[in-house]
């Protein structure tokens, strides 16, 4: 049979955001694919190195238009540990509060791209909706919808009122009752489910082999999540489920990310509920003592990683990021192999590629 | 035919929820705008307050604030729109309260150089604002 390659990107309809695939296609299947990235490089980790600590939270706040605070808060926490610095845990609680908020706006969206993408526009206008919500409380405690800049290296820059929490409490519940359809389309709809399940699966082997993170590994099978396996404040406190499926096709990456949002706007709720009194930031130097650390969260799309070393100067010597879209890009292959044209889309939206986090 | 109905049938009661919410555009730039009020917009500065201390210079990540000195007590600080990144890093650095964000549009323009505006003067025989 004729060999046919197909070319996907720089620029498609597809893609939100710039990276190249080359599809050798025999009849309506995929055979081969090739992937090239590096077209939103902007060179952030060398930039790091000459802007001081207090810059950098602002520059690595714009590596990602949708986990930006969770970039932030990885950096602040490896440069307080650098500095030695206990925070109060006020400011521990509001950080990871946004943290939450993020991931239910990134899922959420992140519904909406993939509906998009299968030709089910009413679920991507009801999740863009539901994710307005968020994107409000959000602009409202930070007054960025996406950059929120609440983090300093010592703490957050806003609080909250008690007048606040007993609103945001309301919001949450509203939204809560939201996501709860969301999660009944993805668990009942059923051309949803013709799309999605038996598509780009994944094992648990390959999984591992790959050292994928995240809802994608979570819908295989792998039991990670940072948040209860490394627990910090204020995780230590809260109870909550890490939702994890068998599957490892896209429907159920799809499930485990609405169980998550489900599970977030949980957490949400409990942290306001808990949210200890007390002061927001501590005052701390702004040279940093000479050291290296490495610091971990979870991000909507799984573990980010900072590695940070400090001369004692007041600008990072080294700062090197490793988002969670590089390691689960590198499965893209195998999960084309010998899919069908009209499934790539599927394929594509599954993995929550951030093109962005990953070229950095 | 059956597994289409059921879908619709789920989702009936969002039909019903997005008709009782009613539009949602706002007729932004025709009508102002409805921004949060701790909203990150526009820099402003109570000129009464600056110090000149450039402490805000030194901490913008964008290198939006100028401060051209020309004595001890003669200079003046130039904020240019164009490259600020709306984070608000100066309102936090600043120790005198001077400057802060307000919850405003920086206008639109096709001529960058027009956006630049002097924040503070305080050369010895000021000539008139830019503005
Ligand atoms: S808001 Fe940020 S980028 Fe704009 S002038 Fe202030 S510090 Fe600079
Ligand atoms: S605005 Fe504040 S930080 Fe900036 S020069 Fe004036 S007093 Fe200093």
């Amino acid at each position: 049979m004729t060999k046919i390659i197909v070319p996907i990107g720089p620029q498609h309809p597809l893609l939100k955001e710039p990276v190249s695939f080359q599809l050798t296609v025999e009849g309506e299947h995929v055979t081969e694919s090739a992937m090239r990235l590096g077209y939103v490089h902007r060179g952030i980790e060398r930039l790091c190195q000459e802007r001081t600590y207090v810059q950098n939270i602002h520059l690595l706040e714009r590596i990602c238009g949708i986990c930006s605070h969770v970039h932030t808060t990885t950096f602040c926490q490896g440069v307080e540990a650098l500095l030695g610095v206990k925070l109060p845990s006020r400011a521990l609680y509001l950080r990871a509060l946004l943290c939450e908020l993020e991931r239910i706006h990134s899922h959420l969206l992140w519904l909406g791209v993939l509906a998009l993408n299968i030709g089910f526009d009413t679920i991507f206008m009801y999740a863009w909706h539901d994710r307005e919500v968020v994107l409000d409380i959000m602009e409202d405690l930070s007054g960025g919808r996406v950059s929120h800049a609440v983090n300093i290296v010592g703490g957050v820059r806003f609080d909250l009122t008690d007048d606040r929490r007993v609103t945001l409490l309301r919001q949450l519940n509203g939204l809560e009752e939201q996501v709860r359809i969301l999660l009944g389309v993805v668990e009942h709809e059923q051309t949803l489910q013709a799309r999605t399940r038996n598509v780009g699966r994944l094992s648990l082997e390959q999984i591992r082999r790959y050292c994928v993170v995240g809802p994608v590994a979570r819908a295989s099978g792998l039991d990670v999540d940072l948040r209860r396996d490394m627990p910090r404040p204020p995780y230590d406190g809260l109870t909550f489920q890490v939702p994890v499926r068998q599957e490892g096709d896209v429907w159920a990456r799809t499930l485990v990310r609405m169980l998550e949002t489900v599970e977030s706007v949980h957490l949400c709720r409990q942290m306001l509920d808990l949210l200890p009194p007390g002061p927001v930031s501590t005052r701390v130097s702004r040279r940093v003592p000479a050291g290296e650390v490495v610091s971990r969260t979870e991000a909507p799309r799984g573990e980010v990683v900072y590695y940070i070393r400090s001369d004692g100067s007041d600008k990072p010597a080294r700062v090197k990021v490793r988002t969670p879209t590089l390691t689960n890009l590198i499965t893209l292959p195998s999960q084309l192999e010998n899919v069908n044209m009209a499934d790539v889309s599927v394929v594509l939206s599954g993995v929550d590629l951030c093109i962005a986090c990953a070229d950095r | 035919m059956g597994f289409s109905l059921r879908s619709i049938v789920y989702l009936l009661p969002q039909v019903w929820r997005v008709l009782r919410a009613g539009p949602l555009t706002v007729q932004f730039p025709f009508a102002p705008p409805e921004l949060q009020e701790g909203y990150r917009g526009q820099v402003v500065v109570d000129a009464a307050r600056c110090r000149g201390c450039s402490l805000c210079v030194r901490d913008c990540p964008a290198f939006a604030l100028e401060l051209e000195r020309e004595g001890r007590e003669e200079y003046r600080l130039i904020y240019h729109p164009d490259r600020c990144a709306y984070c608000g890093q100066c309102e936090l650095s600043c120790q005198f309260g001077a400057i802060r964000l307000s919850n405003t549009f920086t206008r639109a323009t096709a001529d960058r150089d027009t956006l630049t505006r002097v924040l503070v003067d305080r050369r010895p025989s000021p000539p008139p604002l830019d503005e």
